[in-house]
C-alpha cells in the first residue's frame, strides 16, 4: 500500500481532487479484480500478464481522453493487486461476513481498496495541514510525505498487543510475569519423587 | 518532475530488478547503473518512435490522440524484449509520459530522459549505500523494514533537493 501511494505524490491536486482520484483507483481496482477473476479461464499461462497490462494501458488512455488524469494511477492499481494475480495462483478460499460466505480473494481486495482510500485521504489531510496551515516547507517536496509514511509504517509495525494474547498483554502490564511452566513447579518440590 | 523522479527511484529501489546481496555493494552498484542505462535507452527509443509517428501528417492526429496507448504498448514491448520486470515497464511508461507532456522537441526529450534516469541512479546509489551502512548499525527491531526504508528515502530526497537547488 505504501508503494501504491507513491504515484499520488506526483499529482499536484488539492485534497478533494486527490480523494476523487483515489476513489477512482479503488473502483478500477475492484472492477479489474472482478473482470479477471471471472474471465481467467480465457487467459492461460502468460497471456494473463499481457492482457492485464494491455487492460491498464487502454484504460489509462481512456481516462486521459475523458478527464485528463495523468496515467500514474495505473502504478497504484498494479501495486494494489496481489502478487499471486499475475501467476494466476489465487486459491478460492472463503470467509464469513455477516453469516454469508464470501470469496476470501474478493474480501481481501475490498479491504485493500478501502484501506488505500483511507490512507490517501489521511496523507493528503496531513499534507494540507502541514503545507498550507503550518507552512512546513518539507511538505512541498517528497521528503515530507516520506517521513510521514515512515512514521505511519512505524506505528503500524509496532501496534500495541499485536502478536500477543490478551492475557499475556494484561500480565505484562500488571508486571505479574508469565505463569510458571509445570517443570518449574515440579522443581520447587524436590522432596517428592 | 522531482516528485516523479523520487517516486520512481524509490519504486525501482524496492521492487526493481533482482537486487544484489547487501554484502556485495559493488555488484549492487553495477546493477543499479545498468538498470539506469537501460531505462534511459528504453525511454529514448520510445520517445524516438513517438516523435517519428507524429512526424507523418497522415497519422499525426491519431498518434497524438492515442499517445498514451502508443507509448504504453511500445514501452511494454521493449521491456518484454529486454526481459525486464513489470516495475521497470511502469516506471518507463510514467517517465516517458511525463517527458512527452512537456511538449519539447526530441532532443529536449532525450535530455529529460537522461536527467530522470540519472536522478533515479543517484537515488538508488545513495539508498544502497545507506542500507549497506545500516548492516553495521544497531537498528532497533521496531524500525527495521518499511520504517527505516521510508526514512532513508525521505532523507535522500531532502539532500538531493538541497543539492539540486545549489547546482541549478
Amino acid at each position: 500500500m505504501l508503494l501504491a501511494y507513491l504515484p499520488f505524490m506526483v499529482y499536484p491536486y488539492d485534497f478533494f481532487r486527490t480523494g476523487v482520484a483515489a476513489l477512482w483507483v479503488v473502483i478500477f481496482l475492484w472492477t479489474t479484480v472482478a473482470f479477471f477473476w471471472f474471465t481467467r479461464r480465457f487467459f492461460p499461462g502468460r497471456s494473463l500478464k499481457h492482457a492485464f497490462f494491455l487492460w491498464l494501458v487502454v484504460w489509462a488512455q481512456a481516462v486521459w481522453t475523458l478527464t485528463k488524469l495523468p496515467p500514474y494511477w495505473i502504478l497504484s492499481v498494479f501495486f494494489l493487486m496481489p502478487v499471486s494475480f499475475l501467476e494466476n495462483t489465487a486459491k478460492p478460499g472463503h470467509v464469513r461476513i455477516f453469516s454469508k460466505k464470501v470469496l476470501k480473494y474478493f474480501f481481501e481486495r475490498a479491504l485493500a481498496g478501502i484501506g488505500f482510500a483511507g490512507f490517501v485521504v489521511l496523507l493528503e489531510f496531513i499534507r494540507e495541514i502541514g503545507e498550507k496551515r503550518l507552512g512546513i516547507h518539507a511538505f512541498e517536496q517528497p521528503a515530507g510525505l516520506l517521513l510521514v509514511i515512515s512514521a505511519v509504517a512505524f506505528l503500524w509495525k509496532n501496534q500495541p498487543y499485536s502478536g500477543r494474547t490478551q492475557s499475556q498483554s494484561i500480565e505484562a502490564e500488571l508486571g505479574a510475569g508469565p505463569s510458571k511452566p509445570p517443570l518449574m513447579k515440579r522443581k520447587q518440590r524436590p522432596g517428592k519423587g | 518532475m522531482y516528485f516523479l523522479v523520487i517516486s520512481l527511484a524509490f519504486l525501482m529501489a524496492v521492487r526493481g530488478a533482482k537486487p544484489a546481496p547487501l554484502q556485495n555493494p559493488a555488484e549492487g552498484l553495477r546493477r543499479v547503473w545498468r538498470e539506469a542505462i537501460d531505462f534511459f535507452l528504453t525511454a529514448s527509443l520510445t520517445l524516438g518512435l513517438w516523435t517519428l509517428a507524429t512526424a507523418f501528417e497522415k497519422i499525426q492526429p491519431g498518434a497524438r490522440e492515442n499517445a498514451i496507448l502508443g507509448l504504453g504498448i511500445t514501452a511494454y514491448l521493449l521491456s518484454q524484449y529486454q526481459k525486464k520486470t513489470d516495475v521497470f515497464f511502469l516506471t518507463v511508461f510514467a517517465g516517458v509520459f511525463m517527458i512527452s507532456s512537456r511538449q519539447g522537441d526530441f532532443f529536449h526529450g532525450i535530455l529529460l530522459a537522461g536527467t530522470v534516469s540519472g536522478g533515479i541512479a543517484v537515488f538508488q546509489t545513495c539508498f544502497l549505500g545507506l542500507r549497506y551502512k545500516l548492516l553495521f548499525s544497531d537498528v532497533p527491531g521496531s524500525m527495521k523494514g518499511w520504517p527505516i526504508l521510508c526514512l532513508l528515502a525521505g532523507a535522500i530526497a531532502l539532500v538531493l533537493r538541497g543539492l539540486g537547488n545549489l547546482v541549478f
